[in-house]
């Protein structure tokens, strides 16, 4: 049986039907066809489906819909403000930081994470910041550039 | 996969209401807190059968709180909130939480809590063999008063624990012993997302000579069932001047006290000889953490 929620995504409140048993992805992509945010493993361990709940990075795929009420969540969606793109996203065009692209959406909240906590992360800091999320096009050595220009544009 | 039989999603705000609604689901009812355990099981199909779970994240179970003889951890504490508490920065008694907390990637720092990482009883996990190490102390909330359960009492298997129906963990305590001691932990892994090939956790308390007056020495990950004590380690160690060279000497002696599984992360042999190494660098960090 669902049950109607108020869910809080990018500043707009949802009102949704959920099952019980609905993940925070499951909601995003099939009920309000929010589709930034990916599947990958669904069982936390790629960091694809990585969104903010509360400006805490957490995967979407092991997050219970119903957990959330009264809580905010970011997707890539809500990233940018104003119409400018998050310096995050600017960064990640700029280094050329995305092949396949499948992982971006995550990595971007990974990062968007770190540099809210640490706005100056050295390298160490920001491979330890997106270590819950894989990509299999880059080697990372891009993904990280990206994240040291988007901290050095702020 | 996904919980078929599930028909209720319950938020309660106090342990009360978590006790009558245990009694109600009986072993139809599954306690969760950050989930990141149970979406696991549940893609691997192993869980199918649960008709309600039970979301105690909103009890104010998230604490740290330092009394005068022993360190209180509520059960929903996060990873994230219990490395960010000033009660175990900069203290070498807790240097085996500190570095367990360590190796996990911000997602499941940010959502796993202390009650699910103890009570799942995965014996690949970290956490639970440095609170081993530092003699933890489960406390169960049942319908009417709570238990304390030794957490070398806690684990009769794998996911199994010492609770019984309409019970749920709600905190963890560790002492603080009266002599001067540390402790600290390593972990074996094949990448940054991945359980334990091996891990290990040590304790060690000293008197005003030097000497080993007490340990404490676990291996997990892989191991065994179980988290194993490895007695000849602490034997090793028993009485003698703590220094490097006695590092290596007790590392060896942990080998003896472990028949580890094989499985796709590692060989038995390849694990035997590591839990040497890992009990060896344990005890050389501990042994800098009393310096």
């Amino acid at each position: 049986m669902k049950q109607i929620i108020n869910i809080d995504i990018n500043n707009e409140v949802h009102e949704v039907a959920v099952e019980k048993s609905d993940t925070l992805i499951r909601v995003l992509r099939e009920r309000l066809g929010l589709l930034a945010t990916k599947r990958g493993c669904d069982s936390g361990g790629c960091g694809c489906c990585t969104v903010l709940v509360d400006g805490q990075a957490v995967y979407s795929c092991m997050t219970f819909a119903l957990s959330l009420e009264g809580k905010k969540i970011t997707t890539v969606e809500g990233l940018r403000h104003d119409g400018k793109l998050d310096p995050i996203q600017q960064a990640f065009i700029d280094a050329d930081a995305v092949q396949c692209g499948y992982c971006t959406c995550g990595i971007m909240l990974a990062a968007r994470q770190l540099l809210n906590d640490n706005p100056h992360p050295d390298e160490e800091e920001i491979r330890k910041g997106i270590s819950g999320n894989l990509c299999r096009c880059t080697g990372y050595q891009k993904i990280v550039d990206a994240i040291k220009l988007a901290a050095a544009s702020r | 996969m996904t919980l078929n039989k599930l028909q209720e999603y319950y938020l309660p705000a106090d342990s009360k209401e978590v006790a009558a609604l245990l009694d109600k689901h009986k072993e139809g009812a599954m306690i969760v807190a950050g989930g990141t355990f149970i979406h696991g099981l549940i893609a691997r199909g192993l869980v199918t059968d649960i008709e309600a779970l039970i979301d105690v994240s909103r009890l104010g179970l998230n604490y740290v709180r330092k009394e005068q003889d022993q360190l209180r951890i509520g059960a929903t504490t996060t990873f994230i909130q219990l490395e960010a508490s000033a009660e175990i920065r900069d203290e070498p008694l807790y240097g085996a939480i500190r570095d367990a907390l360590e190796y996990p990637p911000p997602q499941v720092k940010n959502s796993a809590t202390i009650g699910g990482c103890v009570s799942a009883s995965c014996p690949y996990f970290d956490l639970p063999v440095s609170f081993l190490a530092l003699s933890g102390v489960v406390s169960a909330q049942g319908s009417g008063n709570s238990r304390n359960i030794p957490l070398s009492d806690f684990f009769p298997g794998v996911f199994e624990n010492a609770l019984v129906q309409g019970e749920f963990m709600n905190e963890l305590t560790i002492p603080v012993p009266s002599a001067k001691s540390a402790s600290a932990f390593l972990k074996l892994e094949t990448n940054a997302n991945d359980l334990a090939i091996l891990n290990a956790a040590v304790w060690v308390s000293v008197d005003s000579a030097g000497k080993c007056e007490q340990s404490r020495v676990f291996v997990g990950g892989g191991v065994g069932e179980v988290p194993v004590r490895a007695v000849s380690a602490e034997q090793a160690l028993q009485g003698k001047v703590f220094t490097q060279e006695l590092c290596v000497t007790a590392g060896q002696a942990a080998k003896s006290d472990v028949d580890p599984l094989s499985d796709h992360r590692a060989s038995g042999a390849y694990r035997k000889a590591m839990t040497g190494v890992l009990v060896e660098r344990a005890l050389k960090q501990t042994l800098s953490r009393l310096a």
